[in-house]
């Protein structure tokens, strides 16, 4: 049952799946973090237009599963998308980043991406909005008083003790945004979940394949973790929380 | 857009191939989530309460186990149940029971830590007068510090069980005939209108979701007009 490990060429499968799991979950993440805070603006704005489309994405995203908007994104969509368009998304590109070249990725990539992004977004939005809904109103008035404009109340007041409250459950949704990662193999994405079966099927070892994934997620979980604990060490987040 | 691919589905769609073969779609979805949303509830509750209860390093061992669970995702869970159980049991095991199984660990791991939280969030004197009157740990649990707890974790159940109706749709990558699997299946059979057909699929899975999220904040909203708050 147990039996000898995995060949080199497996664990070079398992490898590759876990640094596109990587680079997906931190394209997601960063994506996210930016998209949730807008959303969580329009949200909390005081005109109708921008919070009820915001309550719409908000409410549509969180309440139907992420496979079923992935399938949405990867059947559904491109069957809508100019045929061009899709043709060019499949074909390779040049991609020039910062002197850095980056390879072209699949359009179940691409696919994927947007499906986690706007999902964890939706998430990572909330999560800001508990946020500002913590600092207390006085807190907001204080500032006026003091002659500041709204948008430096926003700047200097709200927002670092916000973040501060925030930080927790943000680092939580992008360990969910990790573990949801794993869900992008339906669409056919080799991540670390996709590999893990691949090298279970062609080995028939159950256990060091599924075994290996299951120690890589828990590990970089572990790291977010770690992560976390951190930030809440270091000198300017226990400044603020005096 | 072109919904008569639904009309001509709808019954595959919400019940499967039933009564002439085994329930699928809607119906599985329901059952699914019914299932590993009661099995949750209560491994969660006697996981809570061991939580709160438990010292030294069987607690030590109950916290690695549950933060192991909440550290691997879902789907590789379902995969670890699916291959594991049928050799630890002997037997051929169902796919819908692995799942309800993977389902159930992983809520019940999420739902042991609101249930902790409602506990805790009692006064230490409720221990105190309860134990003072004589009741045993055990009476002093039932009697005195769950009635008043659960009503609080009331909310958090409700949303746990908004997300494992979102994540019975990964018994899809084992082949169980649930919602998002028959809809792959029509999807791939017709090869036309997948865009029809997943929006119908989501929309199904959104009245499920948001009527229980409506549930979740009216559950909250009347504790705390009872609490003043």
């Amino acid at each position: 049952m147990f039996g000898e490990l995995l060949g080199p060429q497996y664990l070079k499968w398992l490898f590759d799946g876990f640094l596109l799991t990587l680079t997906l979950s931190v394209a997601v993440c960063l994506i996210a973090t930016g998209l949730g805070f807008l959303v969580c603006l329009a949200r909390l704005g005081s005109s109708r237009l921008a919070s009820w489309p915001a309550r719409t994405y908000l409410s549509l995203l969180r309440n139907t599963p992420l496979l079923v908007q992935l399938f949405f994104w990867y059947f559904g969509v491109s069957a809508l998308l100019p045929e061009g368009l899709v043709s060019w998304l499949n074909q390779p590109h040049e991609l020039n980043l910062a002197g850095l070249d980056i390879s072209w990725p699949s359009f179940e990539f691409i696919a994927g991406f947007w499906g986690l992004t706007l999902y964890t977004s939706a998430f990572i939005a909330e999560e800001f909005r508990a946020g500002v809904a913590s600092v207390r109103p006085q807190q907001r008035e204080a500032g006026m008083a003091m002659g500041m404009r709204p948008a430096q109340v926003w700047l200097y007041i709200v927002l670092p003790q916000a973040l501060r409250t925030a930080l927790g459950p943000l680092l939580g949704q992008y360990m969910n945004a990790l573990k949801n990662s794993s869900l992008t193999m339906a669409i056919g994405l080799a991540e670390l979940s996709y590999a893990s079966r691949q090298v279970e099927t062609e080995t028939f070892k159950t256990f060091q394949s599924f075994g290996f994934a299951t120690l890589l997620y828990t590990l970089s979980i572990a790291l977010i973790e770690a992560a976390g604990q951190w930030i809440r060490q270091t000198r300017r987040y226990r400044q603020g929380a005096a | 857009m072109d919904f008569s691919v639904i009309r001509d589905n709808l019954d595959y769609f919400l019940i499967g191939a039933y009564p002439n073969g085994p329930l699928g779609g809607a119906a599985l979805t329901l059952v699914l989530s019914v299932l590993s949303g009661i099995a949750a509830a209560v491994l969660g509750l006697v996981l809570g309460i061991a939580l709160s209860t438990l010292k030294g390093w069987p607690r030590g061992i109950l916290i690695a186990v549950l933060g192991f669970l909440r550290a691997i995702p879902v789907l590789m869970l379902i995969f670890w149940s699916y291959f594991l159980l049928p050799i630890l049991f002997h037997v051929d095991i169902p796919a819908l029971f692995t799942v309800v199984c993977a389902l159930s660990l992983i809520g019940g791991a999420y739902l042991a830590y609101s249930v902790h939280a409602g506990i805790q969030s009692l006064p230490d004197g409720q221990w105190a007068a309860a134990r003072a009157l004589g009741m045993r740990p055990v009476q002093v649990m039932r009697l005195i510090i769950l009635p008043q707890a659960l009503p609080i974790m009331l909310p958090s159940f409700l949303n746990q069980w908004i997300s494992l109706i979102k994540d019975t749709s990964l018994a899809y990558v084992i082949g169980v005939g649930e919602l998002s699997f028959v809809a792959t299946q029509v999807s791939n059979r017709v090869m036309v209108h997948p865009t029809e057909i997943f929006l119908f699929v989501a929309l199904v899975y959104f009245v499920f979701c948001s009527s229980l999220d409506l549930l979740a904040n009216f559950a909250t909203g009347k504790q705390q007009v009872k609490r003043g708050g």
